[in-house]
């Protein structure tokens, strides 16, 4: 019997090969998207899970306000891990990371450097805490040494190869040396140390060996014993602040108590942070890798779930709509002695080809356009052919799709009357209308949903990229590493300004881009207690600086080689005089020091207010900032002249040659340097898209199979009303008419939940546009528009049939 | 001279063979005539009525309607002419099931262009002349076969053609209903003067009419 139901169903679909073209296609490309989606969250969901013992690591976070400012840091004071290890039974062994950015790197006795971009000091414990294997090497001791590093194999290959690598000495930023003693496999890409290439000891570095509790600038991880819970942790964590923070402070502040402390309105509180929890819940000031966020996860979750549901839909509404075709076949099939549960067998079976016939199609188009996901999506991604668990979960899926969406029309058609469909009489037994009209309506009510996001998201971002920032990042080139260039700074910046389309330039560590952050408390003169500390960023910049970016001082002067007095001198920001509470004139003359606990502090006077420039995310307000006038390498960034881009960097790289021979030369524009900043945006924004887009698609092919479908039953009406004289404008608008009914009932429903997501969605912007009016015409517009074009073919077609063959006698 | 046939073909080619639907046909109509057409089926009686109601084409000859030459009018005039001066009645009635009595009469008069309050006078004139006011908000479906058939030859008339024409009008009807509809044709042919062409099985009902034309394979004998 189920051999004879695949024949028929096999046999049906071929007889119908626009339907079932509509069907397969829809449902195709509904699975595709849904599957990439599934990817991507798996990948998402996937993040760090692979280390050993991974459900019991976590890290040590810290909240802290001493002063101004809070900070939510994702990083720990550098006695903490040994602390917590002596004091608590439960933690069985710990790690820390110091971070370090990025670094030059090259085999001793050559002289090209290769750069390697994440680079860490990190405890010896490193290897058996996460269950890392060494290629070559020991991992009991390979950090334990000062002046010893770990490298990952691509880093390794670069120089020497893995089986060499041993005992290889290397020289790092040109000046210190360190011995290999260890090769691993590189990192994997959905882990937090993903970027990480190099890993030294970190009982070579000074700083990690101090007892500081007032610095957290390590990432401090614990791993727990299997029989601990994480939540009797939460309490000693809190003691902490007793035991260590405060006698330290205590005998750097002399006089200070836990009373006082508090009453400041300070605090200190540590917590823990899952390891497996990080890349999705955490979202702290100095997170060691770009994170995401289990909002992204949701709403990619909700379109993929739509998109299955729009295509099942489709399958419903084809499906019901075409049984009146095959309306006479259920009533022989029930007068020659088929029962219900027969026939709704047969039906199902017919949704089974079809959907299988879907996977297949939807494999190959996730196969084909994969590569265009991955670089989309910023990931690596693919199909785990391989992996039994995928296949029988597909399986699953498209089987409960096939019921799922298969049931209604089968229910639906089983039901029909023998006596009357075999009279001829099918048009008035084929009902199921409403739930038709309702599932349209369903299906454009999501996607309108989807055009005003989009639309809001791509708004949010077009203001994000053309709002005044403060400072003007077009035409600005910034070469990076120019510590490399060592003591001849001064002299190398002349050599660049005298590069003809070089307009200024000014060398700094710091810039309104993605760059170094420096964070410190500042004290005004007369007030130099703790519980007037200003957090204010620290920023060392030269003469050039404001110039060369384009800032504008509202009060005051720039900094100016005439005076001498101008290196001990401060130019503050409009957000600094709010905390201050004092307008721009009274400021200016002002002197502010860190020196809380110095007899004779180091005073900065204030000589300059510069309008607040937005250095950190609009997601972020602006908050205090001070401009140091301090010779410090880091990064040149040049202003030239617009279209002179390849000749200006040949000479730029003339220039570097001569300075730092042998060094690589790092440039990149500033332009796309600050995009970074939002990648997560435009990410989103473009996945948003495409998905949008397929939905869209999706739901007009059902459309599209709909008119066709209205068509064909309303052919006696549309051949009686021409007849009676209606011209074929008047019909196909009749026709057209009643879609865009539903279509606008459709917008009526989802333009306000449209912008109650997309409000909440913005909420989360410091700098965020007010949704335009006009987005929520254009999606109504652009469903009505798109409805109309896909109707009004079927429309037209069924207006110019000449009544006389529609209206033959039955 | 209402309408004037001059040797009219029409035909199909199906499988390399032209097979004639109609085969040298010439008729002329007169106004106030009343004709039935007869024959075998397939021997082109409704062919030859919608070519007469312009509802389709022909290959061949010449047609004349009102000193009009049909076969060269373009199709925008053609459906001018039909939609002033042509009524049709079919045998499965062609009634519009979502709509109701009253809408039914109503459509043909949208159509034409007819003012609001002109229609609802036609359509209760209408109603009244054919003694179904009490049913003007029923549903086709809530109508016997002769009572929609009622309501498909008033719609018929309700924008005054000067010519009904009508497929076996009586072809789904029981005897009782049929005798009604012939005797209403009857009466409106010679008390109104509508010229009516209709197509029957039925010798009983052709005799109603003033002349019989009988068609075999599209030929007039």
């Amino acid at each position: 019997m189920f051999k004879n139901h695949i024949k028929i169903a096999w046999r049906s679909l071929r007889k119908q090969p626009f339907f079932t073209f509509l069907n397969t296609f829809g449902l195709a490309i509904g699975m595709a998207g849904a599957l990439l989606i599934s990817l991507y969250i798996h990948d998402e969901l996937s993040f760090d899970k692979t280390f050993a013992d991974a459900e019991r690591i976590y890290r040590i976070d810290t909240d802290i306000k001493f002063g101004g400012a809070e900070m939510r840091s994702a990083e720990a004071a550098a006695p903490m891990a040994a602390a917590m290890q002596k004091d608590f039974s439960q933690v069985e062994s710990t790690v820390r990371f110091r971070d370090r950015g990025s670094l030059l790197l090259r085999k001793t006795g050559t002289e090209a450097n290769t750069k390697e971009l994440r680079v860490s000091f990190a405890d010896s414990t490193l290897f058996d805490f996460f269950g890392i294997e060494l290629l070559v090497g020991d991992a009991n001791t390979a950090l334990e040494q000062p002046n010893t590093m770990v490298l990952t194999k691509t880093a390794a290959e670069k120089h020497f190869g893995v089986d060499n690598a041993l005992g290889q000495t290397m020289l790092l930023n040109n000046s210190d040396t360190y011995t290999v003693t260890g090769v691993i496999d590189d990192l994997p890409k959905n882990s937090f140390l993903r970027e990480h290439t190099v890993f030294m000891a970190m009982s070579g570095y000074a700083d990690a060996q101090l007892i500081n509790w007032g610095s957290n600038n390590y990432y401090t991880f614990v791993k727990l014993i299997p029989s601990a819970d994480v939540a009797d942790f939460q309490e000693p964590l809190e003691g902490m602040l007793d035991t260590y923070m405060l006698p330290w402070a205590q005998q750097h502040f002399p006089g200070i108590t836990k009373k006082s402390f508090i009453e400041a309105g300070n605090y200190l509180r540590y917590h823990t942070m899952a390891l497996t929890d990080i890349h999705l819940y955490s979202n702290r000031d100095s997170e060691m890798s770009a994170n995401s966020s289990i909002q992204n996860i949701y709403i990619l979750s909700f379109i993929g779930f739509f998109l299955i549901v729009l295509a099942c839909v489709n399958f419903m509404n084809l499906s019901t709509a075409y049984s009146l075709k095959r309306a006479k076949e259920v009533g022989v099939r029930k007068t020659l002695g088929s029962n219900k549960m027969e026939l709704i067998r047969q039906f199902l079976t017919e949704s089974g080809l079809i959907s299988f016939i879907s996977l297949l199609v939807a494999l190959i188009l996730t196969m084909v356009v994969l590569p265009f996901f991955n670089e989309l999506s910023g990931k690596a991604v693919s199909i785990p052919f391989s992996n039994t668990i995928f296949w029988g979960v597909l399986l699953l899926a498209t089987i409960l799709l096939a019921l799922l969406s298969g049931s209604y029309p089968a229910f639906f058609m089983s039901k029909f009357n023998p006596v009357k469909t075999l009279k001829g009489g099918a048009q008035s037994s084929v009902g199921g209308g409403n739930i038709r009209n309702t599932l349209v309506v369903f299906q454009f009510t999501i996607t309108v949903f989807l055009i005003v996001s989009t639309l809001v998201v791509f708004q949010q971002l077009n203001y994000i990229q053309s709002k005044d920032l403060g400072f003007s990042k077009g035409q600005i080139v910034l070469v990076e590493d120019i510590f490399a260039v060592g003591d001849r700074l001064a002299s190398f910046k002349e050599e660049v300004l005298k590069i003809g389309d070089v307009k200024n330039a000014t060398i700094s560590y710091y810039l309104p881009t993605p760059s170094s952050r420096s964070n410190s408390s500042y004290f005004m003169e007369g007030a130099m207690t703790q519980e007037n500390a200003i957090q204010m960023q620290t920023w060392n910049v030269d003469p050039d600086y404001i110039g060369t970016l384009g800032m504008e001082l509202v009060a005051g002067r720039n900094f100016n080689k005439q005076y001498a007095t101008d290196s001990t001198a401060v130019i503050i920001n409009e957000a600094t005089l709010k905390v201050l509470g004092m307008n721009a004139e009274e400021a200016l003359g002002t002197q502010i020091s860190q020196d809380i606990d110095l007899e004779r502090p180091q005073f900065y006077k204030v000589i300059g207010v510069v309008k607040d420039f937005h250095y950190e995310s609009l997601r972020e307000n602006i908050s205090a900032l001070g401009l140091f006038w301090n010779q410090t390498p880091g990064i040149l960034a040049a202003k030239i002249s617009p279209g002179a881009y390849t000749e200006t960097l040949a000479e730029l790289e003339n220039v570097w040659e001569t300075f730092a021979p042998g060094q690589p030369f790092n440039y990149r524009f500033m332009d796309d340097s600050f995009n970074t900043t939002y990648e997560a945006e435009q990410r989103l924004s473009k996945i948003f898209i495409i998905f949008t887009v397929l939905s869209i698609f999706i739901a007009c092919l059902g459309l599209f199979g709909l008119a066709a479908f209205n068509a064909q039953k309303r052919t006696k009406e549309i051949g009686v009303r021409k007849v009676m004289g209606a011209s074929v404008s008047q019909i196909s608008y009749r026709l057209t008419v009643d879609f865009l009914k539903l279509v606008g009932i459709a917008i009526l429903i989802s333009l306000p939940l449209g912008w109650y997501a997309m409000d909440k969605w913005l909420q989360d912007f410091s700098y965020r546009i007010d949704i335009p009016w006009w987005v929520f015409l254009l999606a109504a517009l652009l469903a009505v528009g798109v409805a109309i074009l896909t109707v009004s073919y079927q429309s037209i077609k069924a207006a110019i049939v000449n009544p006389v063959k529609s209206l033959r006698s039955e | 001279m209402l309408l004037q046939l001059k040797n009219i073909f029409k035909w199909v080619n199906s499988g390399g063979q032209r097979i004639f639907l109609l085969k040298d046909i010439n008729l002329e109509v007169a106004e106030g005539e009343f004709i039935s057409v007869m024959g075998p089926s397939g021997s082109g009686k409704s062919t030859l009525l919608n070519v007469i109601g312009m509802l389709d084409t022909f290959d061949e000859g010449e047609y004349n309607f009102l000193d009009e030459s049909v076969h060269t009018l373009k199709e925008k005039h053609r459906s001018n002419l039909y939609k002033e001066y042509i009524g049709f009645v079919f045998q499965s009635y062609h009634l519009l099931d979502d709509l109701t009595v009253q809408e039914n009469l109503e459509m043909p008069l949208l159509y034409k262009k007819f003012k609001g309050s002109e229609r609802k006078a036609m359509v209760a004139d209408m109603l009244d002349r054919f003694n179904i006011v009490g049913k003007k908000d029923l549903f086709p479906a809530q109508l016997s076969g002769g009572q929609q058939q009622l309501v498909g030859v008033a719609r018929a008339l309700i924008a005054n053609p000067k010519l009904i024409l009508a497929d076996e009008p009586t072809g789904n009807l029981n005897s009782q209903q049929s005798e009604e509809i012939m005797e209403l044709f009857k009466k409106l042919n010679q008390e109104e003067g509508v010229t009516i062409i209709q197509v029957t099985h039925s010798e009983k009902n052709a005799a109603y009419g003033s002349r019989i034309i009988n068609l075999l394979d599209g030929r007039k004998v």
